[in-house]
């Protein structure tokens, strides 16, 4: 362990970066101007979004391309409330139930198929949602969408609106963040990872990939909901272009981008999700999509881990051998079973780039000369040089 | 005469675990080669290192050309042909579509039926279960559809990874005689795999002895037979 | 009546269309373990491509056909520059990288082509012939009738000649098959290449009704995948005749159902499936996964 290590292990200096990380919250909203408020405030609405994402396709590892849809509908549930006058703490105790019922009916479907099958289905929730959205007009007022203020600043708080909704957005969020960590590093987020890593594995453990697929789908689409309510906040206003599948492709990609399994990955893919198009727009516009999905297969090619794995790489290039030989033995085990042909779908996953993996080229190098497939002359490792 | 295969010094990596330190053996033109020893010796790796199926360091020479770093598909096209452990069958393919696809380098057409009928003649299961699914034939029967599949290629070499495995000891038996009707019927070269000593003995003439990736004994099965260390370890006493 | 059989007759069309992407989704599973979610995005650049071959002046009929060989081409070079890194492993994150891709290629089109709607000529002339009472147009049963025509074709190829035979055994066990010579990885970019002509041949066909944007096939893929799911993934039969199942139901239910109407009818496939696999998880036609450990 290196001596930073070390250093940042000691809990007293946890609890000391824990209090200044705090007052440079609390200063942050009043430091800044209106307009960096409110784009702090939406890295934070997509940021819980991505949270939300990560728990079900990061850490459980289902590719879910319907988040959006959980958002979407969380902002709906809380416009609506508002317009009908309801009790704030009941809207937003409803945004998040409301999605965390449809994405337990929908898993409870899905994850029964096994195998791909929560991949395929997701894509239709955002693609049925927006004309279900337009087409319940009472509801969500059709394609115009509706727009609900509630988050002007109190009086008593004497601040201007876009600090308030920072605060909103910096408090809820930290709530949701802190619970999800504990969620990930405890009890449930070792059997997501085991059913993520090998399903046959965690049956046989006990642990039936079934239920914590629905559950990991579930409070996933409960955390979606939040960051619904959270963009109600921020931007007042939803329509069925919020739910489109295209945002749906963009939040997958930032989750990816900024690292999956990861706490800090999600604050980065949100913080991908609200400026990086920006970026492009003032590039070309035109060159968007290309601009970001040419960005999300660099990161899958080069940088699997996301940008949060970054410091572990630079860690390792200086100082580690690459895949250490615990990993290596383990992996000839299940690679054996592989090379004997058996396509299983999750066995021995030891360097998912939709995981934590990080980057790092296995000590025997790269490929050599053979630019055809048949099984790679290599260790039968089953994982390619991600 | 001629050697067919010669090995020297062979090494394999899994990752970064070393398998084989350094592995020679040759095989002679017409000959039948044991490789013995317990699991995990590396006796498969030794083949799969010959086959390109891992990359392998050291010097691997089929007829006198250097055959490290290819591919198992140009490796097969020299006439080599690999029967893997666990066999490899094609479940869901037909009998004789795995048949087909064992011929599937050749370039004479019209014999490749003359063949297998030849090799049904040789293995009589075979021809009963012609048409079903591989998946549906027994252990043994899998394990001569996979022997057969290989000899359809017309191979020089056969690398035979253990038969046995799997196998009740009377159905390993007639595998291991079908192997050696066909060997004496077409004179193949062959390097055998196999932890069951006493069977390995009924096909090869010498063999070599693996411990921890690397040569312990090298001999004629006559004089291997009589040893006291191969007797006790893999002959059971 | 006439109705009906029209409605049925357009619902075989459309359901031709979905059936050709998930044809080449379950080809290119079988092949390289993967789902392509950009296969609809390939089909779309494909025609595309075609349109571009016309706009220099080649006949509708060459254009197409011009596509096609580009599309072959082009699936092959991205399984050989692009999956073929991904293909042995996780297949949640081949899934991602096919959203790449997905991206990747919708953008390429709007930066050439602009998000504008193109007119695509159509194959077959705009006219209805009287079936049993009905008005039924042409285009629906040339549709239905060129790619039955390229499926069966397809399974010719796979069941009859030595090249299916390769590509079959390579599906199945793809080490085993390069002991007997078989050059997988070649093997593995004709299966893509393949898997490029079907969704080129359906981009070029439902292009003139939906008219040419980047985002043409997003709501064909969505079907797709719905008669993949219902049909499974080892029975191309089975997503053949989901597929056919979802098109015509989903015109059914959009006419004869008026909550549903044609905004909503793409809910259709999905109530269906939750419907069927309550009662058989591995789809109607599907067998049960055995994954190996």
């Amino acid at each position: 362990m290196s001596a930073a290590t070390a250093f940042f292990s000691r809990t007293w200096v946890r609890w000391a970066v824990v209090g200044v990380i705090a007052v440079v919250l609390i200063v942050l909203p009043l430091i800044f101007d209106a307009p960096t408020n409110s784009t702090l405030a939406r890295i934070g609405v997509f940021a819980v979004a991505v949270l939300g994402l990560n728990v079900v396709m990061g850490y459980t590892g289902q590719v879910s391309l319907g988040q959006i849809f959980f958002l979407g509908l969380g902002a709906y549930v809380t416009a609506y409330g508002v317009n009908e006058g309801w009790n704030i703490v009941l809207v937003f105790i409803l945004a998040i139930l409301l999605p965390a019922v449809v994405g337990l009916l929908v898993a409870l479907a899905a994850a029964r198929l096994g195998g791909l099958a929560i991949a395929m289905v997701t894509i239709a929730l955002p693609i049925v949602g927006v004309p279900l959205a337009k087409r319940l007009s009472e509801f969500t007022g059709g394609s115009q969408g509706t727009s609900a203020r509630f988050s002007s600043a109190p009086e008593w708080t004497g601040l201007y609106d876009d600090q308030w909704q920072l605060y909103v957005v910096i408090a809820i969020p930290a709530a949701v963040f802190v619970l999800t960590r504990n969620l990930v590093r405890g009890k449930f987020g070792r059997a997501f990872a085991i059913v993520k890593e090998n399903e046959a594995v965690a049956s046989s453990m006990g642990i039936s990939p079934y239920r914590y697929k629905v559950l990991a789908f579930t409070i996933a689409s409960a955390i979606g909901g939040v960051a619904g309510f959270l963009y109600m906040v921020v931007i007042q206003y939803t329509s069925p272009e919020t739910l489109a599948f295209h945002h749906s492709i963009t939040l997958l990609a930032s989750m990816v981008i900024g690292g999956a399994a990861s706490i800090l990955g999600s604050l980065i893919g949100g913080a991908y999700y609200v400026l990086v198009p920006q970026l492009t727009n003032i590039i070309d516009p035109n060159l968007t999509a290309v601009l970001q999905g040419a960005i999300l297969l660099l990161v899958l090619f080069i940088l699997p881990g996301g940008i949060v794995s970054l410091p572990r790489l630079w860690r390792r290039s200086r100082g580690g051998r690459g895949l250490g030989s615990p990993v290596a033995a383990g992996a000839q085990t299940t690679g054996i079973a592989t090379i004997e042909g058996t396509r299983a779908s999750h066995a021995g996953d030891y360097a998912s780039p939709v995981g934590s993996a990080p980057a790092v080229p296995p000590v025997t190098g790269p490929e050599s000369g053979p630019t055809d497939k048949s099984p790679s002359p290599e260790s039968p490792e089953k994982r390619q040089d991600t | 005469m001629t050697t067919l295969l010669e090995l020297v010094d062979v090494t394999a990596f899994y990752g970064s675990v070393q398998v084989l330190e350094g592995v020679s053996l040759s095989v002679p033109d017409g000959g039948a080669v044991g490789i013995l020893g317990a699991n995990g010796a590396g006796k498969t790796t030794t083949l799969r290192a010959i086959s390109g199926t891992v990359r392998a360091g050291g010097t691997i020479r089929f007829d006198g050309k250097d055959i490290r770093g290819m591919r198992p598909d140009q490796v097969a096209a020299l006439g080599i042909a690999h029967v893997p452990e666990g066999r490899g069958t094609l479940g869901s393919l037909s009998v004789r579509d795995n048949l087909r696809v064992g011929a599937y380098l050749r370039k004479d057409r019209k014999n490749i039926q003359a063949d297998i009928d030849r090799l049904l003649e040789l293995f009589p299961n075979l021809k009963e279960r012609y048409s079903s699914n591989a998946s549906a034939l027994s252990g043994g029967e899998q394990q001569m559809l996979a022997v057969g599949r290989a000899v359809m290629a017309k191979p020089r070499l056969l690398l035979l990874d253990e038969a046995s495995l799997g196998l009740a000891p009377s159905t390993a038996k007639n595998v291991y005689e079908a192997i050696g009707r066909l060997r004496s019927e077409s004179g193949i070269s062959m390097l055998v795999v196999e932890q069951n000593a006493n069977l390995a003995f009924t096909l090869v003439d010498s063999a070599t002895v693996l411990e921890t990736g690397r040569n312990v004994l090298t001999g004629t099965s006559a004089e291997l037979k009589g040893m006291d260390e191969i007797r006790r370890a893999y002959l059971g006493g | 009546m006439g109705t009906f059989i029209q409605l049925v007759i357009d619902g075989l069309s459309t359901g031709s269309i979905y059936a050709a992407l998930a044809l080449a989704i379950v080809l290119v599973n079988q092949a390289t373990g993967l789902i392509n979610f950009a296969q609809g995005g390939m089909a779309v650049l494909s025609a595309y491509v075609a349109y571009q071959f016309l706009q220099w002046g080649l006949p509708l009929i060459l254009a197409i056909i011009a596509s096609v060989i580009v599309s072959f081409f082009l699936g092959a070079v991205i399984e050989r520059f692009l999956m073929r890194r991904f293909e042995r492993g996780d297949p949640d994150t081949a899934i991602v990288v096919t959203v790449g891709l997905l991206t990747l290629i919708t953008g390429v089109c709007a930066w050439i082509w602009s998000y504008n709607n193109l007119l695509f000529p159509s194959l077959f002339p705009l006219d209805s012939i009287p079936i049993l009472g009905a008005s039924v147009s042409v285009r629906s049963i040339g549709t239905t009738l060129v790619i039955l025509a390229i499926m069966v074709l397809l399974q010719v190829l796979f069941v009859g000649t030595k090249l299916g035979l390769a590509l079959r055994a390579v599906a199945i066990n793809p080490q085993s098959a390069s002991y007997s010579g078989l050059p997988v990885g070649r093997l593995l970019m004709v299966g893509w290449g393949l898997a490029a002509i079907l969704g080129a041949v359906a981009g070029a066909l439902v292009a003139p009704s939906l008219t040419l944007t980047p985002g043409m096939m997003d709501g064909a893929l969505v079907y797709a995948l719905a008669a993949v799911i219902l049909g499974g993934l080892s029975s191309p039969v089975g997503v053949v005749v989901a597929a056919w199942m979802i098109g015509v139901l989903e015109n059914l239910a959009a006419v004869y159902v008026p909550f549903i109407g044609h905004d909503l009818k793409i809910a259709v496939p999905f109530v269906l499936i939750f419907v069927v696999l309550i009662v058989r998880p591995q789809g109607l036609f599907g067998r049960k996964v055995v994954v190996r450990v």
